[in-house]
Protein backbone atom coordinates (compact mmCIF):
# COMPACT_ATOMS: atom_id res chain seq x y z
CA UNK A 1 0.00 0.00 0.00
CA UNK A 2 1.43 3.36 -0.98
CA UNK A 3 2.02 5.96 1.70
CA UNK A 4 -0.97 8.14 2.42
CA UNK A 5 -0.88 11.79 3.24
CA UNK A 6 -2.97 12.08 6.37
CA UNK A 7 -2.01 15.47 7.76
CA UNK A 8 -3.48 18.41 5.89
CA UNK A 9 -0.82 20.56 4.27
CA UNK A 10 -0.89 24.23 5.35
CA UNK A 11 -2.38 25.34 2.05
CA UNK A 12 -6.00 24.17 2.00
CA UNK A 13 -6.95 26.19 -1.05
CA UNK A 14 -9.50 24.93 -3.52
CA UNK A 15 -8.68 27.45 -6.17
CA UNK A 16 -5.43 29.28 -6.84
CA UNK A 17 -5.03 31.64 -9.78
CA UNK A 18 -2.39 34.14 -10.71
CA UNK A 19 -2.13 36.70 -13.48
CA UNK A 20 0.11 39.60 -14.43
CA UNK A 21 -1.92 42.76 -14.95
CA UNK A 22 -0.36 45.57 -16.95
CA UNK A 23 -1.12 48.33 -14.52
CA UNK A 24 0.42 49.76 -11.36
CA UNK A 25 -0.62 48.09 -8.13
CA UNK A 26 -2.37 51.18 -6.78
CA UNK A 27 -4.59 51.31 -9.86
CA UNK A 28 -5.45 47.62 -9.61
CA UNK A 29 -6.41 48.22 -5.97
CA UNK A 30 -8.73 51.03 -7.02
CA UNK A 31 -10.32 48.82 -9.70
CA UNK A 32 -10.86 46.07 -7.11
CA UNK A 33 -12.32 48.17 -4.32
CA UNK A 34 -14.27 51.00 -5.96
CA UNK A 35 -17.84 50.04 -6.91
CA UNK A 36 -17.96 52.28 -10.00
CA UNK A 37 -14.99 50.30 -11.37
CA UNK A 38 -15.88 46.84 -9.99
CA UNK A 39 -19.17 46.86 -11.95
CA UNK A 40 -17.15 47.20 -15.17
CA UNK A 41 -15.40 43.82 -14.93
CA UNK A 42 -16.95 41.60 -12.26
CA UNK A 43 -18.43 38.44 -13.78
CA UNK A 44 -16.69 38.84 -17.14
CA UNK A 45 -18.16 39.43 -20.59
CA UNK A 46 -21.92 39.40 -20.87
CA UNK A 47 -22.56 40.04 -17.18
CA UNK A 48 -23.65 43.36 -15.75
CA UNK A 49 -23.71 44.46 -12.16
CA UNK A 50 -26.80 46.51 -11.37
CA UNK A 51 -25.87 46.93 -7.69
CA UNK A 52 -22.48 47.17 -6.02
CA UNK A 53 -22.03 48.64 -2.56
CA UNK A 54 -18.73 48.15 -0.77
CA UNK A 55 -17.70 49.16 2.71
CA UNK A 56 -14.02 48.32 2.34
CA UNK A 57 -12.81 47.66 5.88
CA UNK A 58 -12.66 44.54 8.09
CA UNK A 59 -16.25 43.65 8.92
CA UNK A 60 -17.58 45.90 6.17
CA UNK A 61 -20.28 44.57 3.85
CA UNK A 62 -20.16 44.07 0.09
CA UNK A 63 -23.69 43.98 -1.29
CA UNK A 64 -23.68 42.99 -4.95
CA UNK A 65 -26.22 42.07 -7.61
CA UNK A 66 -25.07 40.39 -10.81
CA UNK A 67 -27.15 40.01 -13.94
CA UNK A 68 -26.40 37.13 -16.30
CA UNK A 69 -26.61 37.48 -20.10
CA UNK A 70 -30.11 35.92 -20.06
CA UNK A 71 -31.36 38.50 -17.59
CA UNK A 72 -31.31 36.50 -14.35
CA UNK A 73 -30.24 38.48 -11.33
CA UNK A 74 -28.66 37.15 -8.20
CA UNK A 75 -27.44 38.86 -5.09
CA UNK A 76 -24.07 38.12 -3.53
CA UNK A 77 -23.54 39.21 0.05
CA UNK A 78 -19.98 39.27 1.32
CA UNK A 79 -18.08 40.65 4.27
CA UNK A 80 -14.50 41.89 4.23
CA UNK A 81 -12.12 40.04 6.52
CA UNK A 82 -8.81 41.76 5.85
CA UNK A 83 -7.99 45.00 4.02
CA UNK A 84 -4.34 45.97 3.50
CA UNK A 85 -4.08 48.63 0.83
CA UNK A 86 -2.71 48.14 -1.81
CA UNK A 87 -1.57 44.55 -1.28
CA UNK A 88 -4.24 42.26 0.18
CA UNK A 89 -8.00 42.00 0.17
CA UNK A 90 -9.81 39.12 1.88
CA UNK A 91 -13.57 38.59 1.89
CA UNK A 92 -16.02 35.80 2.50
CA UNK A 93 -19.65 35.02 1.85
CA UNK A 94 -21.90 36.62 4.44
CA UNK A 95 -25.02 34.56 3.89
CA UNK A 96 -26.22 31.66 5.96
CA UNK A 97 -25.83 28.65 3.69
CA UNK A 98 -28.89 26.69 4.80
CA UNK A 99 -31.21 29.68 4.79
CA UNK A 100 -30.18 30.97 1.39
CA UNK A 101 -30.00 27.62 -0.40
CA UNK A 102 -26.92 28.67 -2.31
CA UNK A 103 -23.50 27.10 -2.64
CA UNK A 104 -21.25 26.92 0.43
CA UNK A 105 -19.43 30.06 1.47
CA UNK A 106 -16.03 30.75 0.00
CA UNK A 107 -13.34 32.84 1.61
CA UNK A 108 -11.28 34.55 -1.03
CA UNK A 109 -7.94 36.29 -0.74
CA UNK A 110 -6.56 38.52 -3.47
CA UNK A 111 -2.97 39.72 -3.18
CA UNK A 112 -1.26 42.27 -5.38
CA UNK A 113 2.49 42.34 -5.88
CA UNK A 114 4.49 44.84 -7.95
CA UNK A 115 6.49 43.01 -10.63
CA UNK A 116 8.26 44.03 -13.87
CA UNK A 117 5.50 44.82 -16.32
CA UNK A 118 2.86 45.65 -13.76
CA UNK A 119 1.16 43.79 -10.96
CA UNK A 120 0.90 40.12 -10.09
CA UNK A 121 -2.70 39.42 -9.07
CA UNK A 122 -3.15 36.22 -7.09
CA UNK A 123 -6.44 34.76 -5.94
CA UNK A 124 -6.73 31.97 -3.38
CA UNK A 125 -10.16 30.66 -2.53
CA UNK A 126 -11.22 28.18 0.14
CA UNK A 127 -14.63 26.88 1.08
CA UNK A 128 -16.35 26.71 4.42
CA UNK A 129 -17.91 23.39 5.30
CA UNK A 130 -21.28 23.08 6.95
CA UNK A 131 -19.61 21.95 10.16
CA UNK A 132 -17.36 24.97 10.27
CA UNK A 133 -19.65 27.77 9.22
CA UNK A 134 -20.56 28.56 12.82
CA UNK A 135 -17.00 28.66 14.02
CA UNK A 136 -15.98 31.91 15.67
CA UNK A 137 -12.52 31.92 14.17
CA UNK A 138 -12.18 33.76 10.86
CA UNK A 139 -10.08 30.94 9.46
CA UNK A 140 -12.82 28.24 9.62
CA UNK A 141 -12.44 26.85 6.12
CA UNK A 142 -13.31 23.53 4.58
CA UNK A 143 -10.08 21.62 4.10
CA UNK A 144 -10.35 20.51 0.53
CA UNK A 145 -7.47 19.92 -1.82
CA UNK A 146 -8.46 20.32 -5.47
CA UNK A 147 -5.61 18.23 -6.74
CA UNK A 148 -6.48 15.51 -4.25
CA UNK A 149 -10.04 15.39 -5.57
CA UNK A 150 -8.83 15.25 -9.17
CA UNK A 151 -6.30 12.52 -8.37
CA UNK A 152 -9.00 10.48 -6.68
CA UNK A 153 -11.31 10.95 -9.65
CA UNK A 154 -8.62 9.80 -12.07
CA UNK A 155 -8.03 6.68 -9.96
CA UNK A 156 -11.73 5.93 -9.70
CA UNK A 157 -12.19 6.24 -13.47
CA UNK A 158 -9.28 3.87 -14.03
CA UNK A 159 -10.84 1.47 -11.53
CA UNK A 160 -14.21 1.66 -13.24
CA UNK A 161 -12.66 0.86 -16.60
CA UNK A 162 -11.15 -2.30 -15.14
CA UNK A 163 -14.48 -3.45 -13.69
CA UNK B 1 -26.00 20.18 -7.51
CA UNK B 2 -28.15 21.33 -4.60
CA UNK B 3 -26.47 23.34 -1.89
CA UNK B 4 -27.30 20.70 0.71
CA UNK B 5 -25.62 17.91 -1.29
CA UNK B 6 -22.57 20.04 -1.97
CA UNK B 7 -22.29 21.09 1.67
CA UNK B 8 -22.62 17.50 2.86
CA UNK B 9 -19.94 16.40 0.43
CA UNK B 10 -17.59 19.21 1.44
CA UNK B 11 -18.13 18.42 5.11
CA UNK B 12 -17.28 14.79 4.43
CA UNK B 13 -14.11 15.87 2.63
CA UNK B 14 -13.17 18.39 5.32
CA UNK B 15 -11.35 15.84 7.44
CA UNK B 16 -7.84 14.53 6.73
CA UNK B 17 -8.60 11.01 8.00
CA UNK B 18 -11.61 10.76 5.72
CA UNK B 19 -9.54 12.04 2.81
CA UNK B 20 -6.95 9.40 3.65
CA UNK B 21 -9.66 6.75 3.59
CA UNK B 22 -10.88 7.96 0.20
CA UNK B 23 -7.32 8.03 -1.13
CA UNK B 24 -6.92 4.39 -0.10
CA UNK B 25 -10.27 3.44 -1.66
CA UNK B 26 -9.28 5.16 -4.88
CA UNK B 27 -6.78 2.30 -5.24
CA UNK B 28 -9.50 -0.35 -4.84
CA UNK B 29 -12.06 -1.77 -2.42
CA UNK B 30 -11.04 -2.37 1.18
CA UNK B 31 -12.54 -3.70 4.39
CA UNK B 32 -12.90 -1.64 7.54
CA UNK B 33 -9.89 -3.38 9.08
CA UNK B 34 -7.75 -2.67 6.04
CA UNK B 35 -8.84 0.99 6.10
CA UNK B 36 -8.14 1.35 9.82
CA UNK B 37 -4.67 -0.12 9.50
CA UNK B 38 -2.61 3.02 8.69
CA UNK B 39 -4.38 5.24 11.21
CA UNK B 40 -3.66 5.32 14.91
CA UNK B 41 -7.33 5.51 15.83
CA UNK B 42 -9.83 2.91 16.96
CA UNK B 43 -11.98 0.80 14.66
CA UNK B 44 -14.97 2.60 16.19
CA UNK B 45 -13.53 5.95 15.11
CA UNK B 46 -12.96 4.64 11.59
CA UNK B 47 -16.53 3.36 11.50
CA UNK B 48 -17.78 6.82 12.41
CA UNK B 49 -15.81 8.31 9.53
CA UNK B 50 -17.19 5.65 7.18
CA UNK B 51 -20.74 6.59 8.21
CA UNK B 52 -20.08 10.23 7.28
CA UNK B 53 -18.64 9.18 3.93
CA UNK B 54 -21.52 6.81 3.28
CA UNK B 55 -24.09 9.49 4.12
CA UNK B 56 -22.40 11.81 1.62
CA UNK B 57 -22.63 9.11 -1.02
CA UNK B 58 -18.87 9.07 -1.36
CA UNK B 59 -18.62 5.36 -0.50
CA UNK B 60 -20.87 2.35 -0.67
CA UNK B 61 -20.48 -0.71 1.49
CA UNK B 62 -21.00 -4.30 0.48
CA UNK B 63 -23.53 -6.46 2.22
CA UNK B 64 -21.43 -9.55 2.95
CA UNK B 65 -21.58 -9.68 6.75
CA UNK B 66 -18.01 -10.86 7.26
CA UNK B 67 -16.26 -8.42 4.99
CA UNK B 68 -18.45 -5.38 4.13
CA UNK B 69 -15.98 -4.04 1.61
CA UNK B 70 -16.08 -0.28 1.08
CA UNK B 71 -16.01 1.21 -2.38
CA UNK B 72 -15.40 4.79 -3.53
CA UNK B 73 -18.21 6.38 -5.57
CA UNK B 74 -17.29 9.00 -8.14
CA UNK B 75 -20.48 11.01 -8.57
CA UNK B 76 -20.23 13.35 -5.54
CA UNK B 77 -16.55 13.99 -6.24
CA UNK B 78 -17.39 14.84 -9.82
CA UNK B 79 -20.07 17.25 -8.69
CA UNK B 80 -17.66 19.01 -6.34
CA UNK B 81 -15.05 19.10 -9.08
CA UNK B 82 -17.55 20.63 -11.53
CA UNK B 83 -18.58 23.22 -9.02
CA UNK B 84 -14.97 24.23 -8.33
CA UNK B 85 -14.42 24.41 -12.08
CA UNK B 86 -17.37 26.76 -12.58
CA UNK B 87 -15.98 28.97 -9.82
CA UNK B 88 -12.62 29.02 -11.57
CA UNK B 89 -14.27 29.95 -14.87
CA UNK B 90 -16.09 32.82 -13.18
CA UNK B 91 -12.78 34.23 -11.98
CA UNK B 92 -10.97 33.62 -15.27
CA UNK B 93 -13.67 35.59 -17.08
CA UNK B 94 -13.67 38.32 -14.46
CA UNK B 95 -9.93 38.86 -14.45
CA UNK B 96 -9.84 38.84 -18.26
CA UNK B 97 -12.29 41.70 -18.19
CA UNK B 98 -10.38 43.40 -15.36
CA UNK B 99 -7.18 43.26 -17.43
CA UNK B 100 -8.89 44.93 -20.38
CA UNK B 101 -10.62 47.48 -18.16
CA UNK B 102 -7.33 48.46 -16.50
CA UNK B 103 -5.91 49.31 -19.94
CA UNK B 104 -8.99 51.41 -20.61
CA UNK B 105 -8.58 53.18 -17.26
CA UNK B 106 -4.98 54.08 -18.08
CA UNK B 107 -5.91 55.34 -21.56
CA UNK B 108 -8.43 57.62 -19.89
CA UNK B 109 -5.68 59.03 -17.70
CA UNK B 110 -6.30 57.26 -14.38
Amino acid sequence: MSAMQIDSPPDQAVLVMTRILEAPRELVWVALTTPEHVVEWYGGDGFTNPVCQMDVRPGGLWHHVMRSPDGHEFAIESVFVEVVEPERLVWKGAHDVAARGGPPNAITEVTLQTVPGGTRWTLVSRFESVAERDRAAAMGFAHLITQGVERMLASVRRLQQKQ
Amino acid sequence: MSSDRLSITLHALADPTRRGILARLSQGEATVNELADPFEISLAAVSKHLKVLEKAGLITRGREAQWRPCRLEAAPLEEVSEWIESYRQFWEASVDKLAAYLKQMQRRGH
